[in-house]
């Protein structure tokens, strides 16, 4: 039933709930927001739904095939990998290793990217732009060089992905903040402050940061993805996460072996990851187009 | 201009210089005595030991070293392959064409398809057409390349059949390496089965080449659809329909052109991730080249390899990187007024 409008003053919605509703209009988006929230909860809880623990091998369940297949059982809802172990619990198990894992190295990264963006954007001329170029080319050096590099000194690991990938992805975090912080700083808007007597750092907080909140917001989500493909990447090169980790690259390279007699073994792990990859790329590309108008 | 290209010039050198810094430190850390992660001889002999050490003035102080690493790095001695004892620049040189031929087919592949795509996904009107493009080109950014490449190899190379998963010729053919591309040196050859080696060469390099391709074509359609819709919005074309041209000529004549700049600029944005994509795919496919020899060189630590490689293909990407953004700038005006502007 449509609103009967009595007044002609409405409701003016705040620019957060018109962020929200443009949002909210997407469909896709929407899905993806939900699929991350899903994921989230699996991310945090995710141990203890598992039926089965990671590595616990049932030898009379070798290489089952998922449950929809005819000699599959429910039992073991996504089959079982050539050890006997639970696919679907490993998935579980693995969430906060690949999705948790982003997310800490994309904060990590967010926060010195922050740092270093803002105090460069906020600075004029040479010491600028070494802070600001230098960190461009070094944008450029892949992160699997970077990670090779890691490896090569601390030998592979988990904790050794954290800061090969966190590195790859500051320099990202730094351009985004400095450009995006040098273009306010030219507005008429930051002089008017400025003349009315507000200091470098009110400036920066009050004035400039509100505008550039937009930038950091989208650039965290693409970040987010490429961390989770970075991190599975490593893991398939057995440069990440070790052999039993249930982590999902390594998944993806512990069924490497049985992928000709039990492709589901590789593929299922792969859509696990391309779906968390999805989620939030829907997420990313809706809050884009909704804060769009605002940007413009 | 002159002075843009200096400041670039300037731009190189100082990454050139960080790049070398960051790899002296980062050997000082390698868990191996200092003279063989340099030189990468397990048992020198005493002559041997001392050429190393005054090589890189291993008895001086850290600044000495440094100047006498960079010296010797830049020089082109990259020291010796720890696993197969031959120079690594020598191994880096024989790699790096199988991988820029690799990436060129995938990069031809990606413009080639992915702009006539996001041109039409800008034209069409229909709202299935434009949500299906668009939902092609997200599940193709999100997906991991790893998995692409098994899955395109299980199903064309092994279930179907129809192409080969791995390497870059099949071995029955002999072909002496010229310039290092297998599909220029196939042809090259003078052979009677050149034709059908060269078929074999493309056969190759078919899968890997779209497996590699998924994500710049991703790329390029959604920018050039992003930057289509904005031109296709102003004036200049406005006028050009007002005038009463053929929407063929404006879209190619008018509006295509000028969309390929961002294009162009996302391009050299992309390059480090497709470079890291491209290693992976090589291990994958198995082919020859820089990826798969670093890779296998990290397995084995192989310290020297690590250095060279490293070195090689970060000093080729930030060469690339800068040499797309200063076409950019020479292709694009608009830029250039930003540039002084910055002064």
């Amino acid at each position: 039933m449509p609103r009967i409008r009595i007044y002609q003053e409405d409701h003016i919605p705040s620019p957060m709930q018109k962020v929200w509703q443009a949002f909210a209009d997407n469909p896709f988006a929407l899905m993806g927001l939900w699929a991350v929230c899903c994921l989230l909860t699996l991310a945090i809880f995710g141990p203890w739904i598992a039926p089965f623990s990671p590595e616990q091998q049932d030898p009379s369940a070798l290489l089952l095939p998922p449950s929809w297949d005819a000699s599959g059982t429910v039992e073991h809802f996504l089959g079982t990998d050539d050890l006997g172990r639970d696919i679907f619990s490993r998935l579980l198990h693995g969430a906060h290793l690949t999705f948790g894992m982003a997310l800490a190295i994309v904060l990590a990264s967010l926060l010195v990217g922050f740092v270093i963006g803002s105090i460069s954007g906020m600075m004029k001329g040479l010491k600028s732009s070494i802070l600001s170029h230098l960190l461009d080319a070094l944008l450029s050096i892949p992160s699997l060089l970077l990670a090779i590099l890691v490896v090569a000194v601390m030998g592979p690991g988990l904790d050794n992905v954290f800061w090969a990938v966190g590195i790859a992805l500051t320099p990202q975090f730094v351009r985004a903040i400095h450009q995006a912080v040098h273009e306010e700083l030219q507005k008429d808007y930051v002089t008017a402050a400025r003349l009315d007597g507000a200091n470098s750092i009110q400036v920066f907080w009050y004035v400039i940061m509100p505008n550039v909140w937009e930038t950091v917001i989208i650039q965290t989500t693409l970040a987010i993805s490429a961390a989770i493909l970075d991190i599975a990447a490593l893991g398939f090169l057995n440069l990440g996460a070790q052999a039993p980790s249930p982590e999902w690259g390594a998944m993806v390279s512990q069924g490497l072996d049985s992928l000709l007699t039990a492709p589901w073994t590789v593929t299922i792990p792969g859509v696990a990851i391309l779906c968390s990859v999805l989620a939030i790329n829907l997420v990313g590309d809706g809050l884009r187009s909704a804060l769009s108008p605002i940007r413009n | 201009m002159g002075r843009y290209l200096l400041r670039r010039l300037n731009l190189f050198l100082a990454t050139s210089l960080a790049l070398v810094t960051v790899l002296f430190i980062t050997t000082s850390y390698f868990p191996v005595s200092k003279p063989f992660a340099l030189s990468g001889i397990a048992t020198p002999t005493t002559e041997q030991l001392a050429q190393i050490e005054a090589d890189y003035q291993l008895n001086g102080n850290q600044l000495q070293q440094f100047i006498a690493y960079a010296q010797t790095r830049l020089s082109g001695d990259l020291g010796l392959s720890v696993t197969s004892q031959r120079p690594v620049l020598e191994e880096l040189t024989q790699a790096l064409p199988a991988s820029f031929e690799l990436a060129i087919v995938s990069g031809i592949i990606a413009v080639l398809f992915g702009v006539p795509l996001g041109v039409l996904a800008s034209l069409s009107k229909n709202k299935i057409t434009q949500h299906s493009i668009m939902a092609i080109t997200l599940t193709g950014y999100s997906i991991p390349v790893f998995w692409l490449g098994l899955t395109l190899s299980l199903w064309f190379g092994v279930e179907l059949g129809w192409l080969p998963v791995s390497g870059r010729i099949n071995l029955l053919y002999e072909i002496e390496p010229v310039s290092g591309f297998m599909l220029i040196d196939t042809l090259l050859s003078d052979s009677a089965y050149r034709i059908s080696a060269f078929k074999d060469a493309v056969f190759h390099i078919i899968l890997p080449a779209i497996t590699l391709a998924v994500l710049p074509f991703t790329v390029v359609v959604r920018i050039t659809r992003a930057a289509m819709l904005n031109i296709m919005e102003l004036p200049f074309i406005k006028a050009a329909e007002a005038r009463g041209l053929h929407t063929g000529t404006i879209v190619l004549r008018h509006a295509l052109p000028n969309a390929l700049i961002p294009v162009l600029k996302n391009m050299g944005l992309m390059l480090g991730t497709f470079a890291s994509y491209a290693m992976i795919v090589e291990v994958i496919f198995s082919r020859q080249g820089v990826g798969s020899w670093l890779v296998a060189g990290i397995y084995q630590r192989d310290y020297t390899v690590i250095q060279g490689g490293v070195l090689g293909v970060a000093l080729i990407i930030i060469f690339f990187s800068i040499l797309i953004e200063v076409l950019h700038n020479a292709y694009n005006p608009l830029s250039r007024k930003e540039i002084y502007a910055a002064n």
